[in-house]
């Protein structure tokens, strides 16, 4: 292929990528009516109508306030599980390492709806039910397996030297552990908080399961199609180009990083 | 500072399942004098580094107890040692200046700023790190990575010994020297008991006074280093010592004197009584010189290696190598070789026979 050309296959891919983005984008700036009325690739009637309903109706932006919350306290509980965890796996061997290990990642394997029912008798038995905790906890599930598997790798990259040094130098282990080791996989922690957020932020059953009206995420807001009014698929559309934001904070911080996680082969 | 005793110490890894321990350091007794400077001398996977880890307390011995000044020390953790450890391959902490990185094994112990900073610019001017002290560490090259871990390991005064696992491995060979030669003078300054684990019988002879010589998980020889040139007390030291290595020859012992495909030789060392095992006689290469009567050989090849020459001989089916001088004559016809009877010596099962009458 010649030089001219060759921007040419990539910037195909990028467009066909794009294209349902955009389209969820144009949409939301589009009355319901004409949505339904026909396909148009730009607004005739340009409206921010959607987006002025979700910030002031508390049945929409709690949505996002309750995915946030509980997104935020599994990431947190996840890497702090995960930390020691994962040093264990890199650091020592012990009787079934290896097995255990890729036991973990079998916790991945299994769909989140085997879990829905047991998750929703237990949370209701101890009244964890609808709350964010209950979630985030639930969510733990497939994020503590991830974040270990992502920080043993970078931990592995880091020779064991490190951590005798420290010792000889006269750290304890849990002074070395917060002072020296933490901030030495700083970015391998950004990279597991990224992918435990992501995770999380995205699963619909189990969040949707345990949940009914305080701690409902904004996935189960959007299943709600029609209403009184009809079908607002417009307001759909505003609510699905919000819910695209937050990951796209959190990767433009970890977008460096992203790559070593892939190159290790742990995302 | 303290003189390190090992008494009795074993040790062994865990073993794969279902198989027995293999140890990995067999029944060690030594001791480490006080303000000594040793070189930890020998092949891969001998078990040096297992004994460096043990004095240092990352790991334990399975049996057996190491005594610091009579005290014993063997479960103690290893911050309350008190030794320095230098590693293969640096390890800095990346997050932090250089000056950080030197300063925090003494910042660690509480050290005044004041002090700290003297010592830490001594150590740095002492390794050529003064113009780097602001910089991260991250940022240097391997051999200036190396450098500050050597430096960690030097900065403190108050230790009872430093351990140097082959830390110079990653510096290129010309700043190997002028390192090598640093340390010496930094251990006859403060006296410290510094141990060298190598395995360049060079590296190991220029450093050290005392050489010890691991094989197989046990200390086969400890001595200066032309004790073990000039007596080596197992094959092992003695082809592992020298270039090339000491000849070794299969024989049989006839009224104390070793025989060699049927040539008589002379020892000055005699055996007393018999011996049972495998039974060697050993001679250095330079201990061969050429004579009018003794055991034909044939010339298979000469090196020139400058100040002298390596010449490859056979006689019947075995290699012999001897090194002459540069300018020494070679017998052009019917060549004969003597071996030097102080330095001929007989070895059964390895070690050296050591009950010997002197002839």
């Amino acid at each position: 292929m010649t030089r001219s050309t060759k921007w040419l296959v990539p910037t195909l891919y990028i467009l066909f990528l794009m294209l349902p983005i955009y389209g969820l984008v144009s949409m939301s700036f589009k009355t319901t009516t004409e949505i339904l009325g026909g396909f148009s690739f730009f607004p005739q009637e340009f409206t921010l109508a959607n987006y002025k309903v979700i910030f002031t109706d508390p049945t929409w932006y709690n949505g996002y306030i309750n995915s946030i919350i509980y997104v935020v306290i599994n990431t947190l509980l996840s890497v702090t599980v995960a930390l020691p965890a994962a040093y264990a796996f890199s650091r020592y061997r012990f009787l079934g390492d290896k097995h255990l290990f890729f036991w973990l990642l079998t916790n991945r394997m299994a769909p989140p709806a085997v879990f829905a029912l047991p998750f929703f008798q237990l949370y209701s038995a101890i009244n964890l039910f609808d709350t964010h905790l209950a979630v985030a906890l639930a969510h733990c599930l497939f994020n503590i397996p991830l974040a270990v598997w992502i920080l043993e790798g970078f931990m592995s990259g880091v020779p064991k030297e490190l951590d005798e040094t420290a010792f000889l130098d006269g750290y304890s282990f849990s002074r070395f552990f917060i002072r020296i080791f933490i901030p030495t996989i700083a970015a391998g922690i950004g990279v597991t908080m990224f992918f435990c957020f992501m995770y999380s932020w995205v699963e619909l059953l189990l969040a949707k399961t345990l949940t009914s009206v305080d701690a409902k995420p904004i996935a189960a807001t959007m299943t709600r199609t029609a209403s009184s009014s009809g079908y607002e698929l417009g307001l759909l559309a505003a609510a699905g180009s919000l819910t695209i934001i937050p990951g796209a904070i959190v990767i433009y911080f970890v977008r460096n990083y992203i790559a070593k996680g892939f190159a290790l082969g742990r995302v | 500072m303290a003189r390190i005793r090992f008494r009795n110490v074993r040790h062994a890894y865990p073993p794969p399942k279902g198989q027995d321990p293999v140890y990995a350091l067999n029944e060690i007794n030594q001791v480490w004098e006080d303000g000594g400077a040793y070189a930890l001398l020998g092949p891969s996977g001998c078990g040096k580094t297992t004994l460096l880890n043990i004095i240092s307390g990352l790991l334990t011995p399975s049996e057996g107890e190491i005594l610091f000044d009579g005290e014993e020390v063997t479960h103690f953790p290893t911050s309350r040692r008190q030794i320095a450890q230098v590693f293969q391959f640096p390890v800095v902490y990346d997050t932090m200046t250089v000056f950080d990185n030197l300063a925090f094994p003494l910042r660690n112990r509480g050290m005044a700023e004041t002090l700290v900073k003297e010592r830490v610019e001594q150590i740095a001017q002492m390794l050529d790190l003064t113009a780097n002290l602001k910089k991260r560490a991250a940022g240097l090259t391997a051999d200036g990575k190396q450098k500050i871990s050597l430096g960690r390991g030097l900065v403190r005064s108050d230790v009872n010994a430093i351990l140097f696992d082959e830390p110079l491995t990653v510096i290129d060979p010309h700043l190997k020297w002028q390192l090598r030669s640093k340390l010496k003078e930094l251990h006859q300054q403060v006296g410290v008991t510094m141990i060298y684990v190598t395995h360049d019988q060079v590296e190991a002879l220029t450093f050290a006074e005392k050489v010890v010589v691991m094989y197989d998980g046990l200390v086969v020889q400890v001595g200066t280093p032309v004790e073990l040139f000039n007596q080596p007390r197992h094959t092992f030291v003695g082809y592992f010592i020298g270039s090339p290595g000491m000849n070794v020859f299969s024989c049989r012992v006839d009224g104390g004197q070793p025989v060699f495909h049927n040539n008589l030789l002379k020892t000055s060392h005699r055996v007393k009584g018999e011996l049972h095992g495998k039974l060697e006689v050993g001679v250095r290469p330079e201990f061969i010189e050429f004579a009018r009567d003794g055991i034909p050989v044939r010339i298979e090849k000469i090196e020139d290696l400058g100040r002298y020459q390596v010449l490859t001989l056979t006689h019947e089916s075995e290699i012999i190598k001897m090194v002459i001088k540069e300018d020494q004559d070679i017998p052009a016809e019917n060549p004969r070789i003597q071996f030097d009877p102080d330095h001929t010596r007989i070895y059964c099962d390895d070690w050296l026979v050591e009950e010997t009458i002197h002839a």
